[in-house]
This record gives C-alpha cells, sequence and structure tokens, in this order.
C-alpha cells in the first residue's frame, strides 16, 4: 500500500498544488485510498458527481467514426454470408439423397463389414484365451507341486528333530535320577569362558593360567 | 515344547541346603510338567557387586543353570515361584534360539574395494544415474540441449 511518489508521473494539478509547483518533489501518500470494504463517506452520501460536458465537434466526429466502422463490418459480413450461401448452393458434398434400395445396401456392407472384424477378433481372442488357460494350469501345477515338495520337507525336517529328541530323551534327568544327577553337577563345575589369541588357538578356562602355562 | 534354559545364582549355603534347593527347583519344573534336559554348575564366586535378596547383603554367590522344556504358560508360574525362593538370589529365564547359520565372509570383505561385490554393485547403480554427456565435437555447430 506504500506508495512513494506515485504522482510523479501524471503531474496532476492536484499534486502540484500539495506540493507547491515544485514538480521534482516527491511527495509520500501513505495510503492510496481507504479500504475497499469501507462504506462512502457520510459527508459525500448525496453527493451528485457533476456530468463531463463533451464539445459537440467532437461527439460528432466520434459518431461518424463509429457509423464507418460499423458500415465496413457490415459489408465485410454480408459478403462472408454469401460466400456461404453460394458455396453450399453449388457443392454437392452435402446433399446426396440416397434412394432407400441404396441406403439398405450400404447398411448391409457395414454390417459385414463389421461382422468380418468380429470374427477376426474373436479369433484372436480365442488363441489368447487359450494361452493363458494353458499357462495357468501349468503355473497351478507347478504351485502344487513346489507345495508338495515344500510339506515334504517339512515332514523330513520334522521327523528329523523327533528321532534326535528322541535320542536325546535318553540323557534327560528324571524325578529318579535326580539326586544322581545333582551330584555329578556339582562334583564337575563347568567353565564355558576362553581367551583367544591371534594365531585362533583357544585358552579355555575364566582365570589366565591356562594362557601362561601354554605360552 | 520350547527349551528354556534357568540361570540361577544361590545364595552361599552348605552342600545339603544346595542339594536341597536344586532340587526343590527341579520339582516345580517337573510339577509344571516340564523336562529337564541338564544341569550346569558354574561354581561359587565373588558376585561383581553386593546384591540385597529377600533382606540379606550378598557378596558370594553359587551360579547353577538347568536346560529345560516347558509350556510357554508355565513359564510365569515359574519366575513367579523362583521369586518366593529365599535361597535364590537372581534367576533369569531365557529361550533356547537355534544357532544362526552364517558363513565367514571375511575374506571377501578384505579385498581391495574394487574387487569387492558390494562395491561394484554401488558403482553399476552409480553409472546407471548418470546422465548421457554431449560429444561437442560431433559436427553440430550449437549445444543441441538445455543448458
Amino acid at each position: 500500500m506504500l506508495r512513494a511518489g506515485y504522482q510523479l508521473l501524471n503531474h496532476s494539478p492536484l499534486g502540484a498544488a500539495k506540493t507547491g509547483s515544485n514538480n521534482f518533489a516527491l511527495e509520500f501518500v501513505r495510503w492510496r485510498r481507504k479500504p475497499r470494504w469501507l462504506p462512502v463517506a457520510k459527508s459525500k452520501v448525496f453527493r451528485v458527481p457533476e456530468r463531463k460536458k463533451q464539445p459537440e465537434e467532437e461527439r460528432a466526429e466520434l459518431m461518424r467514426l463509429h457509423n464507418h466502422y460499423k458500415t465496413q463490418l457490415r459489408s465485410v459480413r454480408q459478403f462472408l454470408r454469401a460466400e456461404v450461401v453460394r458455396h453450399e448452393e453449388t457443392s454437392t458434398a452435402d446433399h446426396i439423397v440416397l434412394t432407400p434400395e441404396q441406403e439398405e445396401a450400404e447398411y448391409q456392407l457395414c454390417i459385414a463389414e463389421n461382422a468380418a472384424w468380429n470374427a477376426k477378433i474373436a479369433s484372436e481372442r480365442e488363441l489368447r484365451l487359450a494361452k493363458e488357460r494353458e499357462e495357468k494350469v501349468a503355473y497351478v501345477q507347478e504351485r502344487l507341486d513346489a507345495g508338495k515338495l515344500r510339506e515334504e520337507l517339512r515332514r523330513e525336517r520334522a521327523s528329523e528333530h523327533i528321532r534326535h529328541e528322541i535320542e536325546q530323551s535318553k540323557t534327560f534327568i528324571t524325578r529318579s535320577n535326580l539326586d544322581e544327577a545333582i551330584e555329578t553337577a556339582l562334583a564337575n563345575p563347568v567353565d564355558h569362558n576362553f581367551a583367544i589369541d591371534m594365531a585362533g588357538a583357544m585358552y579355555k578356562g575364566r582365570t589366565t593360567q591356562s594362557l601362561g602355562s601354554s605360552a | 515344547m520350547p527349551s528354556y534354559e534357568l540361570a540361577l545364582v544361590l545364595r552361599q549355603l552348605p552342600r545339603p541346603e544346595l542339594i536341597g534347593v536344586i532340587r526343590r527347583t527341579a520339582e516345580a519344573i517337573f510339577d509344571k510338567g516340564g523336562i529337564i534336559r541338564k544341569f550346569e554348575n558354574l561354581g561359587t564366586r565373588a558376585l561383581p557387586h553386593k546384591v540385597s535378596e529377600h533382606g540379606v547383603v550378598h557378596r558370594e554367590a553359587t551360579h547353577f543353570t538347568i536346560a529345560f522344556d516347558t509350556a510357554p504358560t508355565k513359564i510365569a508360574d515359574l519366575k513367579e515361584e523362583f521369586g518366593r525362593d529365599i535361597d535364590i538370589i537372581r534367576r533369569h529365564i531365557f529361550k533356547v534360539e537355534d544357532p544362526v547359520e552364517h558363513k565367514c565372509t571375511l575374506h571377501e570383505e578384505m579385498l581391495p574395494p574394487a574387487y569387492r561385490k558390494d562395491v561394484q554393485e554401488i558403482i553399476e547403480i552409480a553409472k546407471r544415474k548418470q546422465k548421457p554427456k554431449y560429444n561437442y565435437n560431433s559436427g553440430l555447430d550449437y549445444y543441441p540441449f538445455q543448458k
């Protein structure tokens, strides 16, 4: 909204009056006008602006120019319209009148053409659908076989697991040999700690004593 | 039934009482329909820090593990039962996982970057992303693309 010196170029008498006669001076106008949503000022509500008087000769000149322009345009339009009418009368493109027999023949021709196209597309479609059906059958068969194989593998793995567990169950601890097992465990403390050196040698045991002895 | 491993830290006790604690624990597993696979005694050692449990401060303890199988629904009960035993300082139940199979690729990783497969893949991707470059000596006397 801040327009600085916007009146500098249109040397209005008002601006000149406000700033004295110095046209070079900048006039700072903070608000160009009041916002659009404000109503007309109370003091200006009943003001009727004075109608500007047009000189008689200017009005006559404008009228002359206007008439001139309208006449020219009308003549061009009439010429074009006449041309179109002439063209329509002379050309035979649009209004060839067919006899009912001819029309029927043309219709039959179109029907035949359409039927031929349909037959061609139908044969193509038959081929395509047959191929797709075959592919689908092959795919399903493949998936079924894969599933069967998967199931077999799973069963094999499960039975292997069961066999392993049955083998392991011989060493399971039961209520009957519980005391024995506890005694054995307490008698044989185990140690899972180990150290490893750059050569990959393993030194078992929690303490580093074995390291010193083997080095 | 999945396999679990119970790691116990037991109060320092004379041998008969120690046997009693372990038997109690084992019986609890049996009572819940479990199977015990193995006992392991990891020895009596000083704890890494003093532990206050059941109102007593412990500085040394016996470490003991029990490998067992039981229903997963019984684990919470077992934990609760072991938590009430005043001779058990710490108890943790771990699920035994199948060992992860992995191949040693250290030899490939130690190769110079240009020979590594992953680096080669990255170079291939970068090449694919490169825009085709205009050759200036191709006879045209102007640049045909937008600069």
